[in-house]
């Protein structure tokens, strides 16, 4: 139940990873996610899950199997060419402490347009970079006093809201979040998420979110579980 | 390049957010460039104010004794002198063909600390400094024929506040404190010299013959001695009670006597020409001196007659060639000042590992920076940039404020090296050199870094995406 519809945004196939050849750490057969999507994956720590976004970043290399992103095949990529194709296609959210501590607000949004000459074009479509993060960041809630203030002396979800807006923006066609709402309140945890939802559905962005928390699974149109996915850790469960 | 530009700005604000470390780092690289700076700065002017002391001088001949002795002592006032050479020795040499000028010099006294060198007008016309430069007089005039005239260098009067006509006492002997001692001589400052930036600066200058009078006998007035002659001062060594009561008394008529002649000096023409031939009959031949500078008729003869007074039969003489025995000299502080340069260069080095240090300690806490920076699109090679760009900021902003350090100490302790060395510390704008040490500290870094570059470069590959916290 893994094929997706229409488009294709993420395509893996009988994608192994392992630090150490003799202790295989992923194997996932086959996983695609159609473009536009919103797919959740769930999965406890240690399943995997960190390992395969970083294949899907193009951080790691895959010891076999394809990753198709966009139709462009990571496995057959340089180092370099991955770095190149993460800047300008793929957004990324971490569970905090996403942000320079040194930059400010704004920089710390533009900074994923400085090593990406596209995504800095895309995001300047309407003015300038800084214009197009302040916008982004309004969208999202953060504006005002907000802007100025020292990165650290924002909540961790106004942190989580600019991580967002960085990941956003230069409208990247994957975003791939991992447990951005794990550290936020309760309350937060909803409009954060309706926020990062509808950012995705307006840009058209993929969205690939990962959390071991259940109860915001049934947001997203499709769940996955690495229990499932994951053909090792099935093996060594 | 652009990245390139992105990497050095983040690695400055990431500086600027570490900025107590950091700035920590910078100093100590600041502190470490601007002692080597110092080092060679002081090594240089050492040099040069050794070298632009004497000049046009061809030969220096005392009694025989160390090469590099005589010239401290002759030229410098370095030390003191262990021999005298007699008279004698000194007008045979003078009245040779080869020879066309010397200037006789005496030492062995001083006035509040500072030296005082007996010698002779010659000594106004002959004696040389820097390229080749004469002594001129900011004030009054050299002396003339009257024995208890004194002609003070500039720092002597700066330092005294001495004005043109002032009473000063010269004491036997080398000492700041001399001040109660009985065997003190009357004389009046008559003329203040141009300051020169070598020991003449730190010297009173006062008539040969009566330099050699305070050696010879302290206690006998100068006029009793020219009426007396030689053979007296000759008999007269000790100072028994009754000499020292009586200098007291005699001590005071000479004061007198010294406003005497001033008075005498404003009167003009006939009379300064009637006591300087007073003075000539008074002052008479003194029975030794302590050295004395020759200039040659033709340099070529040089060493010819630097052989011919070292074997000169009857007394043991030393003539040394000033600039040959100055190069003596380098070879001895040569040893030292690599010492030196060798142990500021160590203190760079420590410098650097300092920095190196706080790299390295820094990697791991910034692990989770690399990560971030990793998933926004950076390279592992521009972590790898990163890292390089931070130790040559810091090596380049500490080298020159290090650079500005030294020039600023000099600037300010310039003053105090040249009264209390009487070293002239000439403030110029950062040259050739320094910008040379300043990238020579940058290049070590960077060089240096590539260490912590590497290992972060590592770290980033194996981390991946992974926030560490």
């Amino acid at each position: 139940m893994n094929e997706p519809a229409g488009d294709v945004a993420v395509a893996l196939k009988e994608l192994r990873f392992a630090w150490d050849p003799g202790h295989p750490l992923l194997h996932v057969e086959n996983l695609g996610i159609g473009a536009g999507e919103q797919v959740f994956l769930g999965g406890a720590s240690g399943s995997g899950k960190s390992t395969l976004l970083a294949l899907i970043g193009g951080v790691l290399q895959a010891d076999s199997g394809s990753i198709r992103i966009l139709g462009q095949d990571l496995a057959a990529m340089r180092q370099a060419a991955r770095d190149r194709f993460r800047a300008e296609h793929v957004g990324f959210i971490f569970q905090q402490f996403n942000l320079l501590p040194y930059l400010s607000v704004l920089e710390n949004v533009s900074l994923a347009c400085r090593f990406s000459g596209r995504r800095a074009q895309r995001a300047a479509t309407s003015g300038s970079v800084t214009d197009a993060a302040r916008h982004l960041l309004d969208t999202l809630g953060v504006r005002g006093k907000l802007l100025t203030r020292p990165v650290n002396a924002l909540s961790i979800g106004q942190q989580q809201r600019v991580a967002a807006a960085r990941a956003l923006i230069g409208h990247p066609e994957l975003l791939v979040a991992d447990e951005p709402t794990s550290a936020l309140d309760h309350d937060v945890r909803g409009d954060f998420l309706d926020l990062l939802q509808g950012e995705c559905r307006r840009a058209g962005t993929t969205l690939l979110f990962v959390s071991h928390d259940r109860s915001l699974a049934d947001n997203f149109d499709r769940q996955l579980d690495m229990r499932t996915l994951n053909e090792v850790a099935v093996e060594h469960v | 390049m652009s990245d390139q530009g992105t990497i050095l700005r983040l690695a400055a604000k990431s500086l600027l957010n570490r900025r107590g470390t950091a700035a920590l780092t910078l100093f100590s690289i600041a502190v470490s460039v601007s002692l080597l700076l110092g080092v060679e700065h002081i090594r240089k002017e050492a040099r040069n104010s050794f070298a632009s002391t004497i000049s046009d001088t061809d030969l220096i001949v005392g009694a025989r004794s160390g090469p590099l002795q005589l010239l401290l002592y002759s030229v410098f006032r370095m030390g003191s002198p262990t021999n005298n050479l007699s008279w004698e020795s000194y007008q045979k040499i003078a009245a040779s063909p080869l020879v066309k000028w010397t200037v006789p010099i005496s030492l062995g006294d001083s006035h509040r600390g500072y030296r005082v060198l007996g010698t002779t007008p010659a000594y106004f016309e002959h004696y040389r400094y820097g390229s080749g430069r004469s002594l001129a007089l900011a004030s009054g005039t050299a002396f003339g024929g009257e024995v208890q005239q004194a002609v003070i260098g500039s720092e002597v009067a700066a330092a005294l506040g001495y004005p043109v006509g002032t009473p000063i006492e010269i004491s036997h002997g080398i000492g700041a404190t001399s001040f109660h001692t009985h065997d003190e001589y009357p004389f009046t400052v008559v003329g203040i010299l141009h300051p020169t930036g070598t020991p003449v600066d730190q010297t009173v200058h006062v008539p040969l013959a009566a330099s050699d009078l305070i050696h010879q006998q302290p206690g006998t007035p100068p006029d009793s001695h020219a009426h007396q002659g030689e053979a007296h001062s000759r008999a007269d060594g000790g100072h028994d009670n009754h000499d020292q009561t009586n200098n007291d008394h005699e001590g005071h008529d000479h004061a007198d006597h010294g406003d005497e002649t001033h008075e005498h000096d404003d009167h003009g023409g006939e009379t300064h020409e009637h006591d300087g031939h007073d003075a000539a009959e008074q002052l008479g031949d003194p029975e030794s001196i302590t050295a004395f500078l020759v200039g040659l008729t033709n340099r070529v003869d040089t060493l010819k007659v630097q052989r011919a007074i070292n074997q000169l039969p009857g007394e043991a003489l030393l003539a040394i060639i000033p600039g040959q025995t100055l190069q003596e000299l380098w070879g001895l502080v040569g040893m030292v000042e690599l010492a030196l340069l060798t142990i500021s260069g160590f203190v760079i080095v420590a410098g650097l590992l300092g920095l190196l240090a706080s790299i390295l300690t820094s990697l791991n806490e910034r692990r989770r920076e690399m990560a971030i920076l990793r998933s926004v699109g950076a390279r592992p090679s521009h972590i790898f940039f990163l890292m390089l760009s931070e130790a040559g900021l810091i090596a380049g902003a500490g080298a020159m404020l290090g650079v500005a350090l030294q020039a600023a100490l000099v600037g300010i302790a310039g003053g105090f090296m040249e009264t209390r060395l009487g070293l002239v510390l000439q403030w110029h704008w950062p040259g050739p050199f320094e910008l040379m040490v300043v990238l020579a500290v940058v290049l070590a870094a960077t060089l240096l870094a590539l260490w912590p570059a590497w290992r972060a470069y590592r770290n980033t590959l194996a981390d991946g995406l992974t926030l560490r916290v």
